[in-house]
């Protein structure tokens, strides 16, 4: 009992963070049909900087909040710079390279300044564990999956009633159109590069207290949240959220009675599965082919 | 461009000959050997990134795969060399398919993200499954490769590396030049039209990937012969982006790009060393300054300043070419190509779009579908065409039941299209689009396309021909040679006809085809539209340009909210009191026949 209640809410903590990563990874690519493939590393660069802050002396509340704007610029440089030139082209080879390549830089980049090893961001969340059914939990780890649930909220709230989520709906809908009703298809792009980056970087300050921080901590985590995507249906918010949550606490499940290689290798594999069997993902829907 | 290609294989055999002969030492040939190995994955991943446009980020996965399943065979069941890379290719060659198939058929983006976690299933199976794969600690003392038993000396060994990559070369060449390399070009540039024209996106993109899964086996194999040890961690994500980068950076697309990038990239790291902590970054600038200075790659730029400098090549002549009038003539005893369409019905969400539609379009007539905007006239022909699927309602072709099938059946049972808002090959060459439009004519198998076979070059010689014809039935001979999207608007539609020709169709529709053309343009299109019908193609037509109706069609339909308000002669339909309400508003008996306009 105390085992499974255990695994279930460290799976939980973990699967929010998956589901803030998956939930980026939907809205660019509702927006764009085009997604960063260095968000793995808006996630790491919001923890490193979180923790290079408070190595300076800065207070802890503002080490995050500087760490998490930090991501946000990259994510808008990002598609100003590494997407939208790549935008109008048939294939998706151009922005693929191209933010791989920038994620490589970013990560060779961190690696120099921070060192190669992992540290965890020092954060009163992790300072003492509280008892569930005898399970213990830091209440860093209970925040994460709430966090990940009122975004979604928040999100869908933002699409229904403001005038830039309407316009985020409509662009995904279809682009052209969007454009003719006088939205600026480009700025709601950027914008929702940049909310993307946000959230990725969010998760990043948010789990740098459980996990360890280390330059290369974002390449598996951005991994796993397009994985969680493909999962849930990237067209689908609540479904990214819920796929996330769920990966989460199956990968305790596995690591816990079998290994840890083993919780790749069946993480992945229900993701292959999931993909032959549910093309569009758990709760995704088609997108229309417009001829 | 032909002699240039002949050229370049003698230049590659001659170096191939001449290297180890140069070799100063055993380090030397060695790192050549790892050239050849990396050669041998770049030209396999050129096939998928180059023709189809996906991207794989986990080659190195698969190349894990064919060196562990090679190094397994020789060391526990003392397979040769052969027989290693053979296995070695089938096993990657089956986890190829498997990877690509569900994940083409959605998004090409995920295949990058499905490659990379199979390379994580990998090194983790290879890591869990110790009695196997020896753990971390990886498989030691692979024995030397030998072929049936003969132990391979040094350079034996390097001749097998090197004959592979030659090979392999050539075969690639020779996919790149069959209906396998057209129709990968063609899937990336626009995967709906290839649809309709009865071609498979998800078979080309998966058959690309597992071209490229066979030659990362391959190389695996030899590379676990080479190095005589493998573990886990010698497999990166580094190598898979490099793999990448080698493709890119030598010219992707082009015949000879990855080998050259697969040496730059193999021979850099060794000057690379003295940056120490900057190399990996130095390997993500290398990529970012490829893609915007030199997107083409090195041996794409210089083949575009070679054509630059060179006069273009010429168009060919129509007496190259099988008229139209040969190469589109039905037999009399043919079916009569007739279309049906009994109560169709298609509802999106609440909205319905078309409700009980019926239409008869009779063997060789000129049917023309006319309505208001919003009727539900590109709804009915892209349910015609399989891109939507009824919700009720049947339809079929002399006979034959296409009502559920996929566009690609459908157009493969004879029915072509085109596009209201162009669907063309944007990259392809005037010339290439007609004859991917030709590909559900053409019988010639993978192998053939391999070996060019004395049946390939044949029926390729035909497809050409047939192509010159119809260029030349439309207008374009002229433009054969140049990229398809550098063509005016007014062309390329025409091009779109002589496309869905090619197929040799026994119902053509056409999606507005007269639109955004000049008065000069739209006189032309209609003798063009009259020849075709005379060839015994029936044509269904959707057009708002009444004139153009009027002096074509044989039988006029009129759609209105999705109903079928009138189907008869244009003489009678002009007078039909509900077709006046339906465009005017309301019904006045003394309404003129000219005043009828959409």
């Amino acid at each position: 009992m105390t085992t499974t209640v255990q695994y279930i809410l460290s799976g939980l903590a973990i699967g929010g963070i998956y589901a803030l990563i998956a939930l980026g990874f939907h809205i660019m690519w509702s927006a764009a049909k085009a997604v960063n493939f260095a968000h793995g590393d808006t996630l790491m660069l919001g923890a490193v900087l979180a923790v290079m802050g408070v190595d300076v002396g800065l207070p802890l509340p503002l080490a995050c909040l500087l760490g998490v704007l930090a991501g946000g610029v990259f994510g808008l440089l990002l598609e100003r710079f590494a997407v939208r030139p790549f935008a109008g082209t048939p294939t998706s080879v151009g922005w693929m390279l191209t933010t791989i390549a920038v994620g490589v830089m970013i990560e060779a980049l961190a690696t120099i300044q921070f060192g190669g090893f992992s540290r965890p961001l020092a954060s009163p969340g992790v300072n003492n564990a509280v008892r569930i059914f005898g399970a213990g939990v830091y209440p860093q780890e209970l925040i994460i999956p709430v966090v990940a649930i009122l975004v979604m909220i928040g999100l869908k709230l933002m699409q229904r009633h403001t005038l830039i989520g309407r316009a985020m709906k409509a662009v995904a809908h279809d682009k052209r159109a969007a454009a003719l009703m006088g939205i600026n298809v480009n700025r709601i792009v950027a914008f929702s590069f940049g909310l993307a980056a946000l959230l990725g970087a969010a998760a990043g300050v948010l789990v740098a207290p459980v996990i360890q921080v280390s330059a290369s901590m974002g390449a598996i985590l951005g991994l796993k949240g397009f994985a969680v995507a493909i999962i849930g249906g990237i067209t689908s918010a609540p479904g990214v959220v819920i796929a996330g949550l769920a990966f989460g606490v199956m990968e305790k499940f596995v690591e816990g009675y079998i290994s840890t290689a083993a919780r790749e290798i069946v993480g992945f594999s229900v993701m292959i599965l999931v993909l032959l069997a549910f093309p569009q993902g758990l709760f995704g829907k088609r997108e229309v082919l417009k001829v | 461009m032909k002699h240039l290609n002949t050229l370049g294989f003698l230049i590659f055999a001659v170096i191939l000959v001449a290297v180890p002969m140069q070799a100063g030492n055993e380090y030397e040939l060695r790192l050549f050997m790892l050239f050849l190995i990396y050669g041998i994955i770049a030209v396999g991943l050129n096939v998928l990134v180059g023709l189809t446009g996906l991207v794989s980020l986990g080659q190195a996965g698969l190349f894990a795969l064919g060196s562990y399943t090679g190094a397994i065979l020789a060391t526990r069941l003392n397979f040769d060399i052969v027989a290693c890379s053979i296995v070695a290719a089938v096993v990657s060659g089956m986890f190829g398919a498997l990877l690509a198939y569900p994940s083409v058929r959605v998004r090409g983006v995920y295949l990058a993200v499905v490659t990379i976690a199979f390379g994580i299933i990998v090194e983790n199976v290879a890591i869990e499954w110790q009695s196997l794969t020896g753990g971390t600690t990886g498989l030691t003392s692979i024995p030397r490769p030998n072929i049936f038993g003969f132990k391979l000396a040094g350079f034996a060994f390097y001749g097998v590396l090197a004959g592979t990559l030659f090979v392999f070369t050539i075969l690639i060449h020779h996919l790149r030049l069959s209906r396998y390399g057209r129709a990968m070009l063609a899937v990336s540039q626009s995967e709906t039209a290839s649809r309709a024209l009865g071609i498979n996106p998800t078979g080309v993109r998966t058959l690309a990937f597992v071209v490229a899964s066979i030659t990362a086996g391959v190389a695996g194999t030899f590379y676990a012969f080479l190095n005589s040890y493998i573990s886990p961690d010698i497999f990166t994500f580094s190598d898979s982006v490099r793999f990448l980068l080698m493709v890119i950076l030598g010219g992707a697309g082009t015949t000879f790009g990855a080998v050259v990038g697969a040496y730059i990239l193999t021979y850099l790291p060794e000057y690379l060393q003295q940056f120490a902590i900057w190399q990996r970054f130095a390997y993500g600038a290398l990529l970012l300054l490829v893609m915007f200075i030199l997107p083409r790659g090195i041996l794409g730029t210089l083949g575009e300043l070679l054509s630059r400098t060179r006069p273009a090549p010429k168009a060919p002549d129509a007496s190259e070419g099988i008229s139209a009038e040969t190469s589109l003539h039905h037999e009399a005893r043919e079916l009569p190509a007739e279309l049906v369409a009994h109560d169709l019905t298609v509802r999106f969400g609440g909205l319905t779009a078309l409700s009980q539609a019926s239409l008869h379009v009779r063997g060789g007539e000129v049917h023309a579908l006319i309505g208001p905007n919003g009727a539900g006239k590109s709804t009915f022909i892209n349910t015609i065409s399989g891109f939507y699927r009824p919700n009720a309602g049947r339809f079929e072709l002399d006979g034959i039941e296409l009502t559920g099938r996929s566009s690609r059946q459908i157009a493969r049972i004879g029915l072509a299209r085109t596009f209201q808002n162009t669907e063309l090959f944007g990259d392809l060459s005037v010339l290439d689009n007609v004859m991917v439009g030709y590909d559900q004519r053409l019988s010639y198998g993978l192998s053939g396309a391999l070996l060019q076979t004395p049946r390939m070059r044949r029926e390729e010689r035909e497809c050409r021909k047939t192509a010159i014809g119809l260029l030349d039935f439309v207008g374009l001979l002229p433009q054969a040679n140049d990229p398809a999207k550098f063509l005016p608007f007014g062309l390329q539609r025409r091009l779109e006809i002589a496309r869905a020709l090619a197929a040799k169709p026994r119902l053509l529709l056409l999606d507005e085809p007269a639109a955004g053309l000049t008065t000069q343009e739209i006189d032309d299109l209609e003798i063009m539209i009259r020849r075709i019908a005379n060839l015994g193609i029936s044509v269904l037509l959707i057009e708002h340009h009444v004139e153009l109706i009027m002096a074509l069609a044989d039988t006029v339909t009129v759609l209105d909210y999705g109903q079928v308000i009138a189907s008869d002669t244009p003489a009678v339909v002009q007078n039909d009191p509900r077709v006046i309400e339906a465009y005017f508003g309301t019904s006045h008996s003394n309404v003129g026949d000219n005043e009828v306009v959409a």
